[in-house]
């Protein structure tokens, strides 16, 4: 920690996707410094990487800080929300003393998808995280996502990695609680607590890398009375109600993880308005023979 | 069921199903409105092999990498100029263009009215959903009066664009509106667009859920995606600025339809008529 003018500034990169909240994580960071006095250069790139793009985020900390970009090999805390995005940066970091921060959650983007035959591999990172674990100084690879989801939210992921970066930093955990607390929308705050909380427990605990996250379910058929079924790909379907409300018979609705389901087959018609308005294509009625239908 | 037609669409038939579910916020209107593309396709007979969409930047530029036929994701605003391009070069395909409203009317409007003004055999298929999705919900040339953006945090006072008036104006052979909500119509007046030979410029109302409904309070996918039907767009059409754009409501449905000769035949029997002896 930088306490003489003289002492060269921390940096640490936060590094994600699109709408992972890096930007959040570097703010909330950003604004504990400067609580302690100390002098903050912040520098991101986002932008055209709204959902789904490569993020990145410099904060730079110190007695006195002139560049707000970290010279490259010198970033003491690599903190990705992302793992392939984590795995992009790696050579950013300290190589003896940097610590590595990262989820473990796969976003995987379409690119990645060249070739389009059934079954054919991904251009995914195939880097297990117990690999990279071994190449840096500290290291720590967490589910932050499903921990997020167990906290009945994934989109503070995030805060569970930001819990998981306090342990990393020597400041009070008291400072970056109220700054948290003031940062996040006033409805989340205790969520976001949570999560904080469960990222640092997570490090303290000592746990080790988590396993690879099941993909959702595929498809699930129901068959309404009129002989027809209903098809809903689970893995597609994001949850957005415009089958429920737009069916006239109101027979679907969401269950408890929030998919859309049938939940009343007899009243079904096999109108098809579900299949038609669906963003995901994730509703096919099909006929009873399991061919779709026009 | 007596109900039920006998000719099958399978939409994923089209799909690249390995790359779904896709990145668009759910409850987008984009996916429908590729629905509505698609299953036109269908209806036409068209092949995949003979079907070209050319996409440009944007969250719309994004809706055709999920489709399963000859694709192209071009540069910002640029989709209609590659498509000329490839149509001129190429007449026995199907060019399709997918664009969105800040693609096709702010960044690519210059080529909007000179494809519209050459009337050469291609599908503009521009989804409107008010909004620069993608790049941080930015004003677009659609976007209604008063509406919070991110470039305009007091509401916005610009003039709105009727996208379908300038294709008109500019010459397109065939102009015409229709919404998300309503599949079935939007589907046909694109196989309508599909087979007209010449420009075809169609506006699908779509919805951007996430960052244009968020922001302006406009409440879930179900509640945005029926307002199209009454009075959102209206309102966005009728309030505002200059006089001579406004419109008391959003015409749907056919709009234009100008028989004019298309360029890539002329052009061709130019070219014959000046090399032969």
């Amino acid at each position: 920690m930088a306490d003489t003018e003289t002492s060269p500034p921390t940096n640490v990169l936060i590094v994600g996707v699109g709408g992972q909240g890096v930007i959040m994580v570097s703010k909330v960071l950003a604004a504990l410094c400067q609580l302690h006095g100390l002098q903050v250069k912040q520098s991101e790139v986002h932008g055209m990487a709204k959902r789904g793009g490569s993020v990145f985020s410099h904060v730079r900390f110190g007695a006195q800080v002139w560049s707000p970009i970290i010279p490259h090999g010198e970033t003491d805390i690599l903190v990705a929300l992302e793992w392939s995005e984590g795995l992009r940066w790696l050579d950013a970091m300290r190589r003896d003393s940097g610590t590595f921060i990262a989820d473990t959650q796969q976003i995987v983007p379409p690119i990645a998808f060249r070739d389009r035959r059934p079954g054919a591999r991904s251009g995914y990172a195939p880097q297990s995280p117990a690999a990279v674990l071994e190449m840096v100084g500290t290291g720590f690879a967490l589910d932050a996502t499903r921990v997020a989801a167990g906290l009945g939210n994934t989109r503070i992921a995030n805060t569970v990695l930001l819990g998981a970066l306090s342990t990393a930093l020597p400041f009070p955990v008291e400072g970056w609680i109220s700054v948290l607390r003031d940062f996040v929308p006033p409805h989340t705050v205790a969520v976001n607590l949570k999560a904080f909380q469960a990222g640092r427990d997570w490090v303290e605990s000592g746990s080790r890398p988590a396993e690879e996250a099941a993909r959702p379910a595929g498809a699930r058929v129901a068959v309404a009375a009129r002989g027809h079924r209903l098809e809903i790909t689970e893995a597609w379907c994001k949850g957005c109600d415009i089958c429920v409300k737009m069916c006239p018979e109101r027979c679907l609705r969401l269950d408890e993880r929030g998919l859309a389901e049938l939940a009343n087959p007899a009243a079904c018609t096999g109108c098809r308005v579900c299949e038609w308005l669906c963003p995901d294509f994730a509703v096919r009625v099909l006929d009873g023979l399991g061919q779709p239908v026009a | 069921m007596d109900t039920l037609s006998l000719d099958t669409f399978d939409i994923r038939a089209y799909l690249r199903e390995d790359l779904l579910p896709h990145f668009m916020c759910p409850g987008c209107g984009h996916g429908i409105a590729l629905r509505a593309l698609l299953w036109a396709v269908h209806e036409r007979g068209i092949p995949k092999d003979r079907l070209a969409v050319v996409c440009g930047i944007g969250c719309s530029g994004r809706v055709g990498a999920y489709i399963d036929a000859n694709t192209y994701h071009t540069t910002h605003g640029r989709p209609l100029a590659f498509a000329t391009g490839l149509a001129l070069a190429r007449p026995d395909l199907e060019v399709v263009v997918i664009t969105g409203d800040g693609d096709c009317l702010a960044i690519g409007g210059n080529h909007l009215i000179h494809a519209c003004r050459r009337n050469l055999n291609m599908t503009c298929l521009m989804l409107n959903n008010e909004i620069y999705g993608m790049t941080g919900g930015q004003v677009s040339p659609t976007t209604g009066g008063g509406r919070l953006t991110s470039t305009t945090p007091y509401g916005n006072a610009e003039p709105t664009f009727d996208a379908c008036a300038l294709a008109i104006a500019a010459g397109a052979g065939f102009v015409g509106r229709g919404m998300t909500l309503q599949l079935p119509a939007l589907k046909t007046l694109i196989g309508e667009g599909l087979a007209h030979p010449g420009f075809s410029f169609i506006e699908a109302i779509s919805d951007c859920t996430e960052i244009f409904g968020r922001k302006n309070d406009l409440g879930s996918a179900p509640e945005i995606i029926l307002r199209q039907k009454s009075g959102m767009r209206p309102d966005t059409y009728g309030n505002i600025v200059d006089r001579p754009f406004q419109a008391k409501a959003m015409r749907i449905g056919v709009l234009g339809r100008n028989d004019r000769p298309e360029y890539g035949a002329a052009y061709r029997a130019a070219v014959a008529a000046r090399i032969a002896p």
